[in-house]
């Protein structure tokens, strides 16, 4: 009986430490890291094959398989789906793997970690890779040989139909955005009707047009304290570039962190509009406490008149959007009077990994997915706008998709490319923004701050 | 197999299996936080590069570092003494004072226990929002002047406003720990001090507290250690650190430098330093808190 229970124990010890060793087995096959695949050196073909992609179904290189990471998020996975099947269809030789789902990015993780990518990856939803650091990382494709020159399949160049051109990166391509949004003010036209108030044109009558709001009790300007970003890419960024002569490579220098530049005199006159506005008491006390939620329910219960944001915030606030309530949105506010507006998108890129195993499929399907044709299926699918100049008069689009594109393609406007900051400037960045929005530094101390960060970061590289 | 070893493969038998779920699920994350805290390291590459203390180095001379260090003894100061004054509190007036319904006040203060931190993080925003929060709205209804004071978004006080929530969320589980221990104290006791002429105060003086102690130590150092640890959710929801890092904790710095600023090896630093803070505050409250021990024999 005795012995039996005993051995009963043993077994149980075993299984037990049986779990435990795999488990540590498991974690021990993180630690080893896979070494670089052979794909790494292969030569860079693309240049000469792209100029033959064009209706050439019989190209060699593009067969084999092709793993393709997308999330799916707020504009779901249907435009995805269909490409993809197109891009079967059109190179039957390729074997799709498509790593797809709300959470892929935390699943896709320690692939990239290992060194293991997939070929192609959207760059979306919570936890995305972040560009800069990938890039830092050698996990991006240098593209811009490539991207020079690369057509769609309708034979058009790719750079000259986008809208937001993709940023440059120690002078080089890497990610190319796909998904095209706008930063800017945004206002309830019904609300200016009712009180016969002008909507602003540029930052003077912005200023005249918030006296009146103010007078009227309600307050002029809300914004998301806690996310402050979202005032920078409404109003900072935008008015850095107006007071620049509308020529955005200021923001890339920013980004780039050139000496000097964030003293220079449009960033200044741009913190001085920002300072304006604070002490002419325009800026909602509250906002300093607020996060996005927070502030937008602030804005659309009209309790103030203007908020920066993005072109999702209509579709987001539905819910809570009272009736009557009509969405306006002005792309910049702090141009001179005549000025031209200044649009800074927000944008999901595209990009290839540097150890993919089938970079030309990767190339291929970029190729493919950048057509009129397949940014009228994403704006009619997602209501969203691809990163292509396109008419869609005509087509199933919303709406709003068909006046936003009408508004992009204008030349009254100035799109600045899709930027992104090193993460430890632009946090350093919002905190002294936020600083200064809440009176508690000076224009000289945010550029101080900004600069001491910037140059913490020159050291370092 | 002699008795002998039967005893000791019986025992084995227990501590066997838990040591080696410690072993995955505690040890081996400490030793690969050490290592990985030497390592200059994105956390989403292969690239790791070797940098000894260099992390460590630049933990020293980053300010925020020592605001987060300011901000946590900040809250672990306040949280023990309103946590444990609050919990004794209640504790001795459900057991001592003879109210009725003590078994539907027990449940109404353990409550927030039940509640998730992230609920309660939400809810309280909900509360000190400027514009239409409860706060705002009782003092402007008191005052008979609107006010709308951004209570999470002042740069002084905004870390104050942290304390409230989180002193309400920790009260139930300490409430009832002493709970436990004051009725373990013997009835005869406080009979005999009652005839002696002994009134509330005195008997909880003389009576409760020394007999309480070891819990209200146990109280203290896992306020303590919870607190260092688990000022992370309530920051993360109320404030992500702000405004201007002025409610920062080394807990959300270790998030927002490992997952958003991507210096993996440096939140690991960040978790050495918070460990080691664990240690040597337990340590140092263990010390400080030593008295006799009086025991019921």
């Amino acid at each position: 009986m005795k012995a039996k229970r005993i051995t009963w124990l043993g077994m149980a010890i075993l299984l037990v430490l049986m779990v435990g060793l795999a488990g540590c087995g498991g974690n021990n096959v993180n630690n080893v890291e896979t070494p670089p695949t052979e794909s790494d050196t292969a030569p860079t073909t693309g240049t000469p094959d792209n100029s033959s992609t064009t209706g050439a179904d019989t190209e060699p290189v593009v067969a084999g398989d092709f793993e393709v990471q997308y999330c799916v998020g707020g504009y779901g996975d249907a435009w995805q789906k269909s490409l993809l099947e197109q891009f079967k269809a059109k190179y039957p030789d390729v074997n799709i793997k498509e790593s797809a789902g709300p959470k892929i990015n935390d699943q896709m993780k320690p692939r990239w970690i290992q060194g293991d990518p997939p070929d192609l990856v959207f760059i979306d939803c919570a936890g995305g890779i972040d560009v800069l650091q990938a890039v830092k990382d050698n996990q991006l494709m240098d593209l811009t040989e490539w991207f020079k020159t690369a057509e769609n399949t309708d034979g058009e160049l790719i750079s000259d139909i986008l809208i937001a051109q993709p940023q440059s990166i120690d002078e080089k391509t890497y990610a190319i955005p796909f998904v095209f949004g706008s930063w800017g003010t945004f206002y309830n036209q019904a609300l200016f009707k009712e009180n016969n108030w002008e909507v602003p044109t540029d930052f003077d009558s912005f200023l005249a047009v918030s006296e009146k709001i103010q007078a009227s009790g309600i307050s002029p300007y809300v914004h998301t304290g806690v996310h402050i970003g979202y005032f920078q890419g409404g109003f900072l960024f935008p008015a850095i570039v107006s007071n620049n002569g509308d020529d955005p490579t200021i923001l890339e220098d920013m980004a780039a962190m050139k000496p000097g530049v964030y003293e220079s005199e449009p960033v200044m006159k741009a913190l001085q509009q920002v300072v304006t506005m604070r002490d002419r008491g325009f800026i909602d006390k509250a906002s300093v406490a607020l996060n996005h939620t927070d502030s937008q329910i602030q804005f659309v219960q009209q309790k103030a008149a203007f908020i920066p944001n993005g072109l999702w915030v209509e579709n987001e606030m539905k819910n809570d959007t009272p009736d009557g309530f009509e969405f306006g949105m002005i792309p910049s506010i702090t141009q001179a009077p005549g000025g031209k507006y200044i649009a800074n998108p927000y944008s999901s890129p595209v990009a290839v990994a540097q150890k993919a195993k089938n970079p030309e499929a990767a190339k291929a399907f970029i190729q493919f997915m950048f057509t009129k044709q397949a940014a009228v299926e994403w704006a009619e699918l997602t209501g969203a706008l691809m990163n292509v100049k396109v008419d869609l008069n005509g087509t199933n689009a919303s709406g709003l998709s068909i006046s936003a594109s009408k508004y992009y393609s204008s030349p009254d406007l100035v799109v600045l490319p899709a930027i992104a900051f090193n993460a430890d400037l632009e946090k350093e960045m919002l905190n002294a923004t936020l600083a200064l929005t809440d009176n508690k530094i000076t224009p000289e101390k945010w550029v101080e701050r900004v600069e001491a960060a910037a140059e913490k970061l020159r050291a370092k590289n | 197999m002699t008795s002998q070893r039967k005893r000791g493969l019986f025992i084995a038998s227990f501590i066997l299996p838990t040591f080696v779920i410690y072993c995955i699920f505690t040890l081996y994350p400490i030793i690969r936080a050490l290592y990985i805290s030497l390592f200059e390291w994105s956390g989403a590459s292969d690239n790791m590069n070797y940098i000894g203390f260099n992390n460590f180095r630049d933990m020293f001379a980053d300010p925020i570092i020592y605001k987060a260090m300011v901000n946590d003894y900040f809250l672990i100061f306040w949280k023990v003494f309103g946590i444990l004054i609050a919990a004794l509190f209640f504790a001795v007036a459900l057991t001592r004072f003879g109210m009725r319904g003590t078994g539907f006040y027990r449940a109404v203060f353990f409550f927030p226990n039940v509640l998730s931190i992230v609920v309660i993080a939400v809810l309280w925003r909900f509360i000190y929002n400027p514009s239409y929060g409860f706060l705002n709205g009782i003092l402007s209804f008191i005052l008979g002047r609107p006010v709308d004071i951004p209570w999470l978004g002042d740069s002084t006080y905004s870390i104050w406003a942290l304390l409230p929530p989180a002193i309400w969320a920790g009260i139930g589980f300490y409430m009832l720990l002493l709970i436990a221990a004051i009725k373990s104290i013997p009835a005869s006791l406080y009979e005999s001090a009652e005839i002696d002429g002994a009134r509330q105060w005195k008997q909880f003086t003389h009576i409760t507290l020394p007999l309480i102690w070891e819990q209200v130590k146990v109280s203290v150092v896992l306020i303590v250690i919870t607190s260092l640890n688990g000022s992370f959710a309530i920051v993360s929801v109320m404030t992500e650190g702000g405004p201007d890092n002025a409610t920062q904790v080394l807990g959300y710095y270790l998030y927002q430098m490992g997952f958003k600023q991507y210096h993996m090896g440096y939140a690991s630093a960040i978790g050495v330093l918070i460990l080691v803070l664990s240690l040597v505050t337990t340590f140092v409250l263990q010390r400080l808190m030593k008295k006799e021990v009086i025991e019921i024999s």
